[in-house]
C-alpha cells in the first residue's frame, strides 16, 4: 500500500504556542492523484503543506515522500516537491526570465538543462511577451502565473498549489484549471488546497475535508455527497394550494407556492408525484432539483458554512 | 557537506548579482565617504593634528576607515538579503530547495563578503592614490577578506533574527558603529585610559584596523600575531554561529 504512495501523513501534530493547528492529521495521497484538502480559513490547510515541505516544523508525526522521510532524505523529497504558496512572493531584484533560472539552479539544474524548460513554461503560462520585465511591473494575474511557473521549473512529480485561484480573475482561474487538469492526465500527483466549493469539485478525484486541525472526512466527491440525505424536489405552483393530503405519502413542507418534497430519489420519484399533481388538477409553474454540494457535506458534518 | 553544487553556485551567484544590480547603493556610498574623509583630514585637518606612530594623521586613519567600509558592507549584505527575503516572502521559496543550511548560509555569507572584498579593494586603491603605502599586498588582501568573511557571517545571524529594518537598523547604528569608532579608526587605543585600552581588547574590530595597518603600515597597536590569530578564531566563531543558527531554522521555518 505504502508503495502507492506520493505523500504519506502519519499523526501530524502541530501547536503554534497555545494555538493547536493540526491535530492528529493522517493523510495518503496516491501517485498520480488529484487530492484537495478542502476547509475554511484557519482550518489548518496551509499548515499541512508546509509541513510537507519543511516550512513547518511539527510538534509530533511523520511525513514521508514516495516512501522516504522528508527530514532524514530532504533532499530527496524537496526535490520531488514543486510548490506554489499563496502568498506571492516578490523579488525586485531580476526579471522574471532569470527568476526563473534561479529557481531551476536551486534544484540543482543547470542553466543549460532549464533552458527547454523554462521556455515551454513561459510559454505555456502567457509570460513569454514579459520575461524581461521586474515582478513590480507585472500584474496580479501574472505574479500568480510566475508563482505557479517557479514550481514546475524543476519538473516535480508532486505538486502542491496553495489557493492558486485565491483572488484572480474569472478567466486565470478557468486558464489554471485547464492546466492543472493537463498535468493531472501527465501522470503527476496534486494536491490542491482550496476553500471554493466548485474547484474542488470539478478537479479533484478525493477531497479531504479539514476543519479545526482535524481532517474530518475524506473521499471521492460522489461519495462524500452521498453523506448528505437532503435530495428533495421543488415545485413551485401557479397559485396557493392549502390541501396537500394527497402528498401524504411523502415527507414535505408548503411555503407559499413552493412545495419541497424530501426523498432519497428525487429522479424516480418525480413522474409519479407529477401525476399526482395533474390528478388534483393542479397546475406547475416550474420544478427544480436541487443538488448536494461540498458546500452541503461540511455544512452537514460542522454545523457552519465553509466561507463563513 | 556540499552536495548541491548547483544550487549553491546559483544561490551564491544571486547574492552577488543582487548587489551588483544595485551599485549606486552598494558600492558609490563608500567611495565618495572615503574620498570626503581624505578630502576633510588631508586638505583641511592634517597640518593641525600631530603624527600617530610616525605616520601622518591623514595615512594613518585609512586602514580604519578601509576596515570600517568593509565591515559595514558585509554586515549590510547579508542581513539585508535575508531580511529582505524573509519580508518579501521570498524565502519559502528558497527554504523548500533541496539546499541544506550549510548550502544557504554559506551562500548568503559568501554574497557579503564578495561587497565586503569588492569596497575594500576599491577603497584601497583610493588609499594607494592617497598616498598610503601598502608594505605587504597579499596580506592585506587576506585580511579584507577575512574580516569580509565574519562580519558577513555576523550579518547573516542578525539578518536572520530580525523582524524588521527598525530592528536591523538598531544594530548597525548602536552596535557596528560604535565599535568601528571604539576600535581606533582616528586614534591608537594608546591614547586612551587604562580602562578603555582593557574593554577595546575585547573588539574584534580593533583586531581587524590593527591588522590592516600592521599590512599597510607596518604599524599597529596590537602584535600581528595576535591580530592575525584573533581574527582567524573570529571568523570560524562567526561563521559557526550563523551556519548553526540557520540549522535551527529560528525565525525563519515555523
Amino acid at each position: 500500500m505504502n508503495d502507492n504512495l506520493a505523500i504519506k501523513i502519519n499523526k501530524l501534530f502541530k501547536t503554534y504556542d497555545t494555538t493547536e493547528a493540526l491535530k492528529g492529521i493522517d493523510l495518503g495521497i496516491k501517485k498520480g492523484e488529484f487530492y484537495g484538502l478542502l476547509g475554511p480559513n484557519g482550518a489548518g490547510k496551509s499548515t499541512t503543506i508546509n509541513s510537507i515541505t519543511s516550512l513547518v516544523k511539527p510538534s509530533n508525526g511523520h511525513i514521508q515522500i514516495f516512501g522516504k522521510d522528508i527530514e532524514n532524505d530532504f533532499r530527496f523529497a524537496r526535490s520531488k516537491i514543486g510548490i506554489a504558496h499563496q502568498e506571492v512572493s516578490t523579488d525586485w531584484f531580476f526579471p522574471l526570465e532569470q527568476l526563473l533560472y534561479f529557481q531551476a539552479g536551486f534544484y540543482g539544474v543547470t542553466r543549460s538543462n532549464a533552458q527547454k524548460r523554462i521556455e515551454y513554461l513561459l510559454k505555456k503560462l502567457g509570460l513569454s511577451k514579459h520575461r524581461s520585465k521586474k515582478m513590480r511591473e507585472l500584474s496580479g494575474g501574472m505574479k500568480r502565473r510566475l508563482q505557479i511557473a517557479k514550481a514546475l521549473v524543476h519538473d516535480p512529480e508532486i505538486i502542491i498549489l496553495d489557493e492558486p485561484t485565491a483572488g484572480v480573475d474569472v478567466e486565470l482561474r478557468h486558464d489554471l484549471w485547464l492546466y492543472l487538469q493537463e498535468l493531472h492526465q501527465e501522470g503527476k500527483t496534486i494536491l490542491l488546497t482550496t476553500h471554493y466549493i466548485d474547484e474542488a469539485e470539478l478537479l479533484c478525484e478525493r477531497v479531504g475535508i479539514i476543519d479545526k486541525g482535524k481532517l474530518i472526512v475524506e473521499d471521492s466527491v460522489p461519495n462524500l455527497k452521498k453523506l448528505v440525505n437532503n435530495s428533495s424536489i421543488e415545485i413551485q405552483l401557479q397559485k396557493n394550494i392549502d390541501d396537500m393530503s394527497f402528498l401524504k405519502k411523502y415527507k414535505f413542507n408548503v411555503n407559499k407556492n413552493i412545495v419541497h418534497i424530501f426523498t432519497e430519489s428525487p429522479n424516480l420519484e418525480l413522474p409519479s408525484i407529477i401525476l399526482k399533481f395533474s390528478e388534483q388538477n393542479i397546475k406547475i409553474e416550474d420544478i427544480h432539483i436541487p443538488k448536494t454540494s461540498l458546500e452541503d457535506v461540511f455544512l452537514d458534518l460542522t454545523g457552519r458554512k465553509i466561507n463563513d | 557537506m556540499i552536495r548541491n553544487w548547483v544550487g549553491f553556485y546559483t544561490l551564491s551567484s544571486r547574492e552577488i548579482m543582487r548587489f551588483f544590480s544595485v551599485w549606486r547603493q552598494t558600492i558609490i556610498p563608500g567611495i565618495v565617504t572615503t574620498l570626503l574623509y581624505i578630502f576633510v583630514f588631508g586638505v583641511a585637518l592634517e597640518n593641525r593634528i600631530s603624527e600617530i606612530s610616525g605616520v601622518s594623521y591623514k595615512i594613518y586613519i585609512l586602514p580604519g576607515l578601509l576596515m570600517m567600509n568593509v565591515i559595514t558592507n558585509a554586515v549590510a549584505n547579508s542581513a539585508s538579503s535575508m531580511l529582505q527575503m524573509k519580508l518579501l516572502q521570498t524565502l519559502p521559496e528558497l527554504l523548500i530547495t533541496p539546499l541544506s543550511s550549510l548550502e544557504l548560509s554559506l551562500s548568503f555569507i559568501i554574497g557579503g563578503t564578495i561587497r565586503g572584498f569588492v569596497n575594500g579593494i576599491l577603497i584601497l586603491s583610493i588609499c594607494w592614490l592617497a598616498g598610503m603605502p601598502i608594505l605587504n599586498l597579499p596580506l592585506t588582501l587576506l585580511f579584507i577578506f577575512l574580516v569580509s568573511w565574519s562580519f558577513s557571517s555576523l550579518g547573516l545571524f542578525v539578518g536572520q533574527l530580525s523582524d524588521s529594518w527598525d530592528q536591523l537598523a538598531l544594530i548597525q547604528n548602536f552596535v557596528i558603529t560604535p565599535f568601528s569608532f571604539l576600535g581606533g579608526i582616528f586614534y591608537s587605543i594608546k591614547m586612551l585610559p587604562g580602562w578603555a585600552m582593557t574593554i577595546s581588547q575585547f573588539n574584534p574590530i580593533y583586531y581587524a584596523i590593527s591588522a590592516l595597518r600592521e599590512a599597510t603600515l607596518g604599524v599597529s597597536d596590537a602584535s600581528f600575531i595576535t591580530s592575525a590569530v584573533f581574527l582567524v578564531i573570529f571568523t570560524i566563531v562567526t561563521t559557526a554561529i550563523a551556519v548553526q543558527l540557520m540549522a535551527t531554522g529560528k525565525k525563519i521555518r515555523f
